[in-house]
């Protein structure tokens, strides 16, 4: 990996990229291993810092890596932590803003993609999104349920964003329909529908 | 007149017999509730008890952040039957209207409710996955309320306060709580009289006729062209209705929350990933994935916390 590239990282991670800039790195970051594995670990070391479950970012990582890293970070994490937490906060909130705005056409792939890396792989943890998920089938242990929003996959997180949404409007209504015989609240969930269809 | 005096006191030597007999039983099962636990869970039995039982008629709010909507709703009872009625009063003009429900038809998330309530052998499932507690309550478009405090146990579901009206156990008031008690959504009776609903017109665009899925019978919605799984579940939930296996929706309950999972084909492939949206307490979580080499899209909506529509969305299998 060039120095360049690795600069590009960092500007990336600090929400400092061009627009340019940032095309061209999220495009080598679906191709370059080598460039995948050191997002990950800034992120990952970002992690740490910052005071978040490491098991929050979804590591395609060696256990050894990760054990290594944590081990060098953890100790002065808890005085770093304190004093500077809101500050290390918003960094990471910075850094995950820095997306690429793609249209939900553009989630759409000419290429099919290697079924190997592709397919969901409970065994170790790593699922079909790759790095983002590092939790498989296997029940919950860091939670983010009741903390803060899961990080998801940077490149396609507004298109995906969007889809959620227009899922949930879609889905609603039949969603409404199971949940006014199955909650307490009587027909109270079609309060939940956007729009109510016939 | 004299025979008619001794059946009746026999009469009351068994029925006085038999309850003791239940007193003794429930106090024996219920043991692994705590006392606390038990008489919440028998409010909340009472409160399930009350759809079949009380005939109303009222004004409720609906507030998920800013948005606040205001609507009509009614319930009556007619020949082992009830019709329920709910008119949008502010935005969309639109009903949604329960025909000709047998009152002795009880779905799975209102079983799990009513188990609690039992006097023979109070089922005390829910309380291994929330904690309780019985306290006074507000007093609600003029009534009474019980307040029920529910604390969930895991990060998998939201905590709830319940405010019940103290006579009949209706629910006045539910607010969905998220992390530090942050209020995601609330309904509340601002206006309620009991007894037969009157008639009363209101000027609506759209009338949806509520739908019935049977709890045991397959409904015959759209299929994919495979049968799929879902490999973990948060405990205590279970299906709301037998969807078949290749059914493109399944809803799970735990008698509080509900949830259900869409599955699509896809025709082309995705780039994978996630993606979320929220409403007051609905998550929707859709994951673009690859499953036994098919593209799908998962997406989980449900009134549950984003990790656990992750967790449930990671577990959708294709049966091969």
């Amino acid at each position: 990996m060039t120095e360049q590239l690795r600069e590009s990282l960092s500007a990336l991670m600090d929400d400092e990229t061009n627009e340019l800039e940032l095309q061209r790195l999220l495009g080598r970051l679906g191709e370059d291993d080598e460039l995948r594995q050191t997002w990950i670990r800034y992120n990952l070391a970002r992690s740490v810092i910052s005071g978040q479950p490491v098991g929050r970012l979804n590591m395609d990582i060696s256990q050894r890596v990760s054990a290594a890293l944590a081990a060098d970070i953890e100790p002065a994490v808890g005085m770093w932590q304190r004093l500077s937490r809101p500050i290390a906060s918003l960094a990471v909130a910075a850094s995950v803003t820095a997306v690429v705005v793609f249209g939900g056409q553009q989630l759409y792939q000419a290429g099919v993609p290697d079924a190997g890396s592709a397919a969901p792989v409970a065994a170790s943890g790593v699922s079909a999104v790759g790095f983002v998920n590092s939790l498989g089938a296997v029940p919950l242990r860091a939670s983010y349920g009741n903390q803060a929003m899961p990080e998801l996959e940077p490149a396609a997180r507004t298109a995906y964003r969007e889809l959620a949404r227009q899922r949930m409007y879609l889905y609603m209504q039949e969603h409404a329909e199971h949940a006014a015989l199955n909650s307490p609240q009587g027909l109270i969930p079609f309060a939940r529908v956007p729009n109510i269809e016939e | 007149m004299g025979i008619t005096a001794r059946s009746l006191l026999q009469t009351l030597v068994v029925n006085v017999a038999i309850a003791a007999c239940l007193f003794s039983s429930s106090l024996a099962l219920a043991a692994s509730c705590t006392e606390a636990d038990a008489e919440a869970l028998g409010w909340l039995a009472k409160m399930s008890r009350s759809y079949r039982e009380v005939a109303y008629q009222g004004v409720v709010t609906f507030q998920r952040g800013d948005d606040l909507q205001v609507m009509q709703i009614a319930r009556s009872m007619e020949d082992g039957r009830s019709r329920e009625l709910l008119t949008r009063l502010t935005g969309q003009g639109a009903s949604v209207v329960r025909m000709d429900h047998p009152l002795n038809c009880t779905h799975p998330g209102q079983h799990l409710l009513l188990l609690g309530g039992l006097e023979q052998a109070p089922d005390c499932a829910l309380a291994k996955y929330y904690r309780f507690q019985v306290g006074d309550g507000d007093r609600i478009a003029g009534r009474q309320g019980v307040r029920v405090q529910i604390q969930p146990r895991d990060v998998y579901r939201y905590g709830y306060i319940l405010e019940l009206d103290r006579e009949t156990g209706l629910l006045l008031r539910i607010s969905t709580l998220g992390r530090g008690d942050q209020v995601l959504e609330r309904f509340q009776f601002a206006d309620l009289h009991l007894g037969e609903p009157r008639a009363q017109q209101r000027e609506v665009q759209t009338v949806h006729p509520a739908r019935h899925p049977h709890p045991d019978v397959p409904d015959s919605g759209p299929a994919l062209s495979a049968p799929w799984q879902v490999s973990w579940l948060p405990g205590g939930f279970t299906p709301t209705d037998s969807a078949a296996a290749s059914s493109v929706r399944r809803t799970y309950t735990d008698g509080l929350a509900v949830f259900s999972i869409f599955l699509e084909q896809l025709s082309r492939e995705l780039q994978p990933g996630e993606g979320v949206a929220r409403e007051g307490s609905t998550t929707s979580y859709t994951r673009g994935m690859r499953l036994s080499g098919q593209a799908v899209l998962v997406t989980v909506v449900g009134e549950v916390p984003v990790n656990t529509a992750r967790m449930v969305a990671d577990s959708v299998r294709m049966v091969r």
